[in-house]
């Protein structure tokens, strides 16, 4: 039985915020609200890294976020899509080469989906979702790695062990 | 076969002499050898008097009697002696009352003719307790004295052999009177045994359990100064002639009562119990299993016939049950692991002795269910404590987190214990359920309505406590991958496995183990046997039925656990850490310790006083 | 009920557990003025969650959440075959035993205090449940299952007061707020259920699902022989639980206790003995 289908029709979010101002997470809980209502679609807002399926980041990434945002990301099962809500996750926006930032979420994860706006209209939240969607469908259960990080995985992964050499990668040293 | 029951007394104390004669470290192999000769030779004894013409009595010479009155004596003396060397006010001032207590008695004691030795049923059911879980402890405890204290080893396993001995004698007599000294010698055999250590706490706790139980042993001797008076009535027998009999005196009865409540550690009497913790395990596992305690509900259960209904047996159940949900609760606060268990022992004593003095066929079976389970997982649960202190060092509930990691086995046994006091294809539970069916029976006093209330939530919150120590035991690294099974002493496997067995087989076939063997107990106790059919494994009550297929259902679902986890690893998984928002965390996870239910205590035992003394008062008739 | 009705019912069970926790999805999201998802939503879950790649803590606590299910399954079958109703009522507590375990067997600090307090739950509402199965009793005559559901008289007439403290326990047994401290999902991230993912979830959560026809049938047994009261029941109690899930916040779990303690089971006590009084 093909189940590919059902990965549209409920597709559970986990948000996080790397330093965004908070107008775009404002805009995402308005999309849960009754006005938008995102869960006609059944989608929830489960908050829990190992039951999502799409991973909404908001913020430009501070430096001391991006090992949290990492960590978060490895926590979640595959298939899963990362969608980069507003300009700053988008590019880093206003905070742009900042001492503190990393310019955008892409720089320390792959994303799929980047959705514009300062902040980001719910309607184009909902947008960047439902194509997020589309490319949830075609993906494969392959584990999936930031582009950066040359780590050697074999199945079965252990991800503790995964992401402390993908750390080491990034730091150019073993951080503790 | 008067001789098999003599021999029942006098086989311990032969081995436990000849054990103290040979102390040493050389004679430690042959000590063990004796000692362990000790559960053959007591468990066939008790097979041959359990299969023996029951009731028995024995007419004994007038020279024990005589020989009974002189060990009073001593056996009071010495207690003044301790009073006054450690300069403990109560033993002295108790010891001097019982002693005059006791002349009183021995001035207008009539003569009778009534047999002083009586072997019913019931008491071979507790010499089949003491001959089992018992010796079974005592082989136990060579191996712990072997690995505390290899000198004072012979001495330790020859008081336990001798406590066999006295707990047999005493629950085999008639006469009030013997029953008093073998009373006081159990209490004497506690305190050598809770001071064994020599320090100071010990002595300090030793001391408490000796002024505690010397009030019980005043409660007996009112009793039978009582029951001389209105009745000359100086043997259980005779006052087992006026049940179903109207307005009778109860001050005799109130007073052997209260002493049942004392010697079963009921609130506020409880903290002696709670002091034998400081001795070597093996004290607190022959404490709260198979001697001492267990008179408690054997006195209730001798008495129940000639309670029953009246005013004292309601008395009873509110104060029983109110221990059973205050101790409970109680011990939800403590940390460390032998005072968890030793308020589960005081709790569920409050049940034995809640059902007992309901004092239907129904709740007369329930109660000997529970007693019977209730030693064998005691002593189980504490020889398992025992090796949790001695091998690895774990003493707190602190001090076994993730005790699955190191000792599988340990934790297997210690779970299975635990899980056998509450949930539901165990022994103990099937004797809860049948107590709550047949409480709702007699719902139409007050009385049992509040032991439907206690029986409903005090079963909760005894498995509230026991899950949270489960789950302090399992909990486990996720880098830890495969278990290793630690390597246990054969001494202390060979004391535990048959008791697991017991619990599990014996749980299995329930139906066929309380029509066979409790139900001729529950016949002697009070004339009729319980209402209960065995069809299978199906045990049908008069008002349900526990299905054959439910009982192997929920084993299955429950031995699937352990065995899972021994060979299932899902080594095709992906592994991950644990969610911490992201944070990169050291993670020390505490337990929860109900702290805020410390402030009930003052209450709790407030109210035990109150009701210790409204029972004695009002349903012993004092007034 | 025959054995084979009851199997059949406890196979189906995920499917009209399903159908139920979708009914309430709907139900909430129109109380809160929201259009909410389609009815059969439970199930693209569930098919979704197959799909998943499973990742684990250890083999012990995945494997538990999947005991959760059978335990549940189970003692869903005991309480449907018409045996005894104490002890349907404790192969439930045996199916959170494996849930509570589970949830402490992993160093995770939001699992750990799930599972304390999904037992404070049970300490909660377990006494109220013995309660009315010998409440029924008095009222049936029988403990067994079948007997209840084939007696005369109508229970609910007889222990009004019961039937609403079980009401106001349905929350509890449920986890919905106000008495959902166990999940709390903006607090604690669902508690013992945090660290499952892909099908180890699905065995949760399909377990939740057997849990309400499990709560569900227990209030149909206060209609006794009258079914048709029964399904009435159980439509009355679904709306009023949505209600109150919907109009109340949480309270923390000394509140969630107290109130069962102090206030449930007393009144669940006053009914015990006005028909203890009025039988005698």
């Amino acid at each position: 039985m093909d189940f590919k289908s059902f990965r549209k029709k409920s597709p559970w979010i986990l948000h996080y915020n790397t330093g965004s101002c908070n107008g775009c997470d404002i805009e995402i809980l308005a999309c849960l609200s009754p006005k938008y209502d995102v869960e006609r679609f059944g989608i929830l807002n489960r908050g829990n890294p190992k039951q999502s399926d799409i991973l909404l980041v908001t913020g430009p990434v501070t430096k001391r976020a991006k090992e949290r945002l990492l960590r978060l990301y490895f926590e979640m099962p595959e298939p899963k899509v990362v969608v980069a809500v507003g300009a700053c996750a988008c590019s880093g926006g206003v905070f742009r080469h900042m001492y503190n930032v990393e310019n955008g979420v892409d720089k320390v994860i792959p994303v799929d989906v980047y959705v514009p706006g300062c902040a980001a209209r719910p309607e184009a939240i909902i947008d960047g979702l439902i194509k997020a969607l589309e490319i949830l469908k075609s993906k494969g259960k392959d584990l999936e790695l930031p582009s950066w990080c040359k780590a050697d995985v074999k199945p079965p992964v252990n991800r503790a062990k995964l992401l402390n050499s993908c750390l080491e990668e990034f730091h150019g040293c073993r951080r503790d | 076969m008067e001789k098999i029951v003599y021999s029942l007394f006098l086989v311990p104390w032969v081995l436990a002499l000849a054990v103290f004669l040979l102390p040493g470290a050389r004679f430690h192999r042959l000590r063990q050898l004796i000692t362990f000769l000790s559960l053959p030779a007591l468990s066939f004894l008790t097979y041959l008097v359990w299969n023996g013409h029951l009731p028995l009595q024995i007419e004994t010479p007038r020279w024990l009697n005589l020989a009974f009155t002189v060990y009073d004596y001593g056996l009071l003396l010495y207690f003044l002696y301790q009073g006054i060397k450690f300069r403990d006010f109560l033993v002295t001032v108790l010891a001097l009352f019982q002693l005059f207590l006791l002349t009183w008695i021995l001035l207008i004691m009539p003569e009778s003719s009534v047999p002083d030795f009586y072997v019913d049923r019931l008491s071979a059911f507790m010499f089949l307790i003491v001959s089992t879980v018992g010796t079974l402890i005592c082989i136990y405890a060579t191996k712990y004295m072997e690995q505390e204290n290899l000198e004072r080893e012979n001495r330790f396993v020859a008081i336990l052999l001798w406590f066999l001995g006295v707990m047999n004698l005493a629950v085999s007599v008639n006469n009030i009177e013997w029953f008093f000294a073998l009373f006081e010698t159990t209490t004497l055999a506690s305190y050598i045994l809770i001071r064994f250590r020599w320090d100071e706490v010990s002595i300090k706790n030793a001391l408490r359990a000796l002024w505690m139980n010397q009030i019980g042993g005043i409660a007996i001797l009112l009793g039978l100064l009582f029951g001389i008076k209105y009745y000359s009535f100086t043997h259980f027998t005779q006052f087992l002639s006026l049940s179903g009999k109207p307005a009778i005196v109860m001050i005799p009865l109130g007073f052997l009562a209260v002493s049942a409540l004392v010697k079963g550690a009921q609130m506020p009497f409880h903290r002696w119990l709670l002091g034998a913790m400081v001795a070597p395990t093996p004290v607190s596992a022959i404490l709260h299993s198979a001697t001492m305690v267990k008179i408690a509900p054997y006195l209730i259960l001798r008495l129940s016939p000639v309670i029953k209904g009246t005013l004292l047996a309601k008395l009873l159940i509110i104060t029983t049950g109110f221990v059973f949900v205050g101790a409970g609760l109680l011990a939800l606060t403590q940390e460390n692991f032998k005072k968890i268990l030793a308020y589960s022992t005081i709790s569920l004593l409050g049940l034995m002795m809640l059902t007992a003095s309901m004092g239907s066929s129904m709740a007369i079976l329930a109660s000997l269910t529970l007693i019977l389970f209730h030693a064998v997982v005691k002593a189980l649960l504490f020889m398992e404590a025992g090796v949790m202190e001695k091998l690895f060092k774990a003493k707190y509930i602190e001090d076994i987190r993730r005790l699955v990691e190191r000792a599988p086995i340990t934790v297997a046994f210690t779970s299975i214990g635990f899980m056998s006091m509450t949930i539901v294809p165990y022994g103990i539970f099937v004797s809860k359920w049948m107590a709550i069916e047949e409480a709702s029976n007699f719902l139409s006093h007050g009385a049992y309505v509040g032991s439907i209330i206690f029986m409903a939530t005090g079963g909760v919150i005894l498995a509230l406590l026991y899950f949270k120590v489960i789950g302090v035991m399992t909990r486990k690294r996720g880098e830890f991958l495969k278990f290793q099974l630690e390597k246990v002493p054969f001494a202390y496997l060979f004391s535990t496995v048959p008791l697991v067995l017991f619990v599990i087989v014996g749980s299995i076939f329930i139906a066929k183990l309380l029509c066979l063997s409790v139900n001729p107990v529950v016949e002697a106790v009070i004339g009729t046997p319980a209402p209960i059919i065995a069809k299978g494994l199906t045990l049908i009550t008069p008002v349900s039925e526990l299905y054959g297929w439910q009982i192997i259902g929920a084993f299955v679902l429950l031995l699937i656990v352990p065995i899972l986890a021994y060979f299932v690893h899902f080594t095709g998984t992906d592994r991950v850490y644990e969610y911490t928002c992201g944070e990169k965390l050291e993670l020390n996870i505490g337990t929860y310790n109900f702290f805020c239910i410390q402030v009930v205590e003052p209450f709790v035992e407030t109210a035990a006083v109150a009701l210790f003394i409204l029972t004695l008062v009002l349903g012993g008739g004092l007034v | 009920m025959s054995y084979w009705t009851a199997f059949i019912l406890t196979l189906f069970s995920p499917v009209i557990g399903g159908f139920i926790y979708g009914l309430e999805r709907i139900v909430r999201a129109r109380m809160q003025g929201r259009v909410g998802p389609p009815l059969l939503q439970p199930f693209y879950d569930f098919f979704k969650l197959m799909d998943k790649r499973s990742i684990i803590i250890h083999s012990f606590h995945a494997f538990m959440g999947v005991m959760y299910l059978i335990g549940t399954w189970f003692a869903l079958f005991v309480l449907l075959s018409g045996g005894d109703l104490l002890i349907a009522i404790f192969f439930h507590v045996l199916s959170l035993a494996f849930l509570v375990v589970g949830g402490f067997s992993v160093r995770s600090p939001y699992s750990v205090i799930g599972a304390m307090r999904e037992l404070l739950h049970m300490v909660a509402y377990e006494p109220l449940y013995v309660l009315s199965a010998t409440a029924l009793y008095l009222v049936t005559g029988t403990f067994q299952v079948s007997g209840i559901l084939h007696s005369e008289h109508v229970p609910l007439i007889y222990l009004p007061l019961l039937f609403i403290a079980v009401l106001f326990s349905l929350p509890a047994i449920l986890k919905k707020s106000p008495f959902d401290t166990a999940e709390a999902h903006q607090e604690i991230i669902g508690g013992p259920e945090i660290e499952y993912s892909g099908k180890f979830y699905e065995a949760v959560y399909t377990a939740k699902w057997i849990e309400y026809v499990y709560a569900f049938f227990f209030i149909f047994l206060f209609a006794g022989g009258n079914h048709i009261l029964g399904a009435l029941l159980i439509i009355f109690a679904f709306f009023f639980f949505n209600l109150l899930d919907n109009v109340t916040a949480r309270v923390n779990f000394r509140q969630m206790v107290a109130f069962h303690w102090y206030i449930l089971i007393p009144l669940a006590v006053t009914n015990l003995m006005l028909i203890a009084l009025w039988r005698s």
